[in-house]
């Protein structure tokens, strides 16, 4: 009888053992740093070889990409990237320069998206954005040129002042300078999600600096992404992606600057011409959108800015233009606001979080 | 008590105590173990985080327990990063960086906590048994 119970001991134990061998996940992960930012990709149900594979082409591919459409020349670069190139010779005149198809219609879907933003979203003030400091790798306060930014607002760059055609571009207003700094991890993400599907591959999670994507799911559980909280090294709360949606978030803890106590972040209002005030964090939920419109990815990361640049009273009406129907606002006195539909999505980590449901 | 005979009696045969179990006792026993199983389960993962991983770039640097006191020196991309570990937390003491981001995020204790610094592209995650997510959304 002795013997039977140290049997049944044993078996526990080997069983046990057993089950948490087989629990080691076909989960494969992987970080690196593009687009200024860090990048995470995992990838599930595939082999090590095979996934490793996968991710570093999605790496190449971001790399290429970010090289492609820099907006400022870094001291390492030896020549303009191909955007800059197109920048300088929009200050010189409109004479059409050569542009590649793939660029042509990031530019054209950039000007529809911006026009429906009511210019809110608006990748032609670069040289805005170059004016506060933000083109640069690390950002340190800038002496606020007054009369410098008040003139790069009135010159209105606009991209409706783009004319692509034939594959040439040509801009009619010699101020505009493209940043595609909220557009282009965006397009990465369709770009990423678009190849590792035509591989083959079901279930995938990629994560550009705040903008996620999600294919399939993790095992027999959604992918879930928590959502950082603006001003603690902690998540606030968490989200589950079904295939094909996306999560953006704007805030500005990332690239932002101090001076005389005031924060001063990246996220430019193109109306006034300074940092928009008002909010810490935008977050917004996309569903997979319709073949020939904006894919999730783009929107993930292009619908969140006018969100936060509007006032409080026009968040939902700047959410409605892109039909964004999941979102949620961090303003800057760190009130919690979030859409209808996004209070039945959301789960606060620390569950004491006070929110306000917008009707 | 441990004078009384019953005791010694039952010291003097040992096998005595497993032929006396009945089909009730045998049933108490796998509950209790049962029970053990269920609180190993739910007590043992909790949302503490047991580990540190420091990422260098696009390489896991290493895996440090949090159980310890001690500073790590990183050479990352822009220079010398001190991380330190002291009961059960971790953080950015020093860093190259301009912004100083990764060091004002302070001690990090719950698993999935995370702090990256973007310029030296060095980054640390708390791990434990439970993770919240699986990504960050920051």
């Amino acid at each position: 009888m002795r013997k039977a119970f140290f049997y049944c001991v044993i078996l526990c134990a080997i069983i046990f053992g057993a089950y948490k061998l087989s629990a080691k996940e076909p989960l494969y992960h992987s970080q690196s740093y593009v687009f200024g930012t860090l990048v995470d990709v995992s990838i599930y149900g595939e082999t090590d070889e095979r996934a490793q594979l996968l991710a570093n082409h999605i790496f190449r591919e971001f790399q290429n990409l970010h090289i492609r459409l820099h907006a400022w020349k870094p001291a390492s670069a030896v020549r303009l990237s191909e955007l800059g190139e197109l920048n300088s010779a929009f200050t010189l005149g409109s004479k059409p320069m050569a542009i590649s198809p793939d660029l042509a219609n990031m530019l054209t879907e950039a000007t529809v998206l911006s026009v429906k933003s009511n210019g809110l979203f608006n990748p032609a003030i670069g040289h805005l954005i170059g004016a506060w400091g933000f083109q640069r790798d690390e950002f340190t306060a800038v002496n606020i040129d007054e009369a410098a930014i008040k003139n790069l607002v009135h010159a209105q760059p606009r991209m409706t002042d783009l004319v692509v055609k034939n594959n040439s571009i040509y801009s009619t207003n010699p101020t505009v300078k493209l940043d595609l700094g909220g557009y282009a991890k965006g397009y990465a993400l369709d770009l990423a999600a678009g190849y590792l599907r035509k591989q083959q591959v079901k279930n995938a999670l990629i994560n550009i600096g705040g903008n996620v994507i999600a294919l399939g799911q993790h095992g027999k559980k959604p992918w879930r992404i928590g959502i950082q909280h603006p001003r603690q090294p902690t998540a606030i709360a968490t989200l589950d992606l079904a295939d094909g949606w996306a999560v953006g978030t704007s805030g500005d803890y990332q690239r932002y600057f101090m001076l005389g106590g005031k924060r001063y972040c990246h996220i430019l209002d193109p109306r006034t011409g300074y940092p928009a005030p008002h909010t810490q964090a935008v977050t917004i939920l996309v569903p997979p959108q319709a073949a020939n419109q904006p894919q999730a990815g783009v929107l993930s990361d292009v619908a969140s800015k006018p969100i936060f640049i509007e006032s409080a009273d026009n968040r939902s009406k700047a959410a409605q233009a892109f039909g964004i129907e999941n979102f949620m606002v961090i303003d800057d006195q760190a009130r919690v606001f979030v859409s209808k539909e996004m209070a039945k999505r959301i789960h606060w980590v620390d569950t004491s979080v006070k929110f306000t449901t917008l009707q | 008590m441990l004078n009384s005979p019953l005791f010694n009696k039952l010291l003097a045969q040992p096998k005595l105590l497993a032929k006396q179990l009945l089909i009730g006792d045998w049933f108490v026993l796998l509950a209790s173990l049962l029970f053990v199983i269920y609180l190993f389960n739910t007590l043992w993962s909790n949302e503490y985080a047991t580990k540190v991983q420091i990422r260098l770039g696009d390489k896991i640097y290493a895996t440090y327990s949090l159980n310890q006191q001690r500073e790590i020196h990183v050479h990352g991309k822009l220079g010398d990063a001190i991380i330190s570990i002291a009961q059960g937390k971790a953080r950015f003491a020093k860093s190259p960086c301009h912004t100083q981001y990764c060091v004002h995020q302070g001690w990090l204790s719950r698993a999935g906590q995370a702090a990256i610094c973007l310029p030296n592209q060095i980054s640390l995650e708390l791990l434990g048994e439970n993770k919240l997510y699986d990504s960050l959304n920051y």
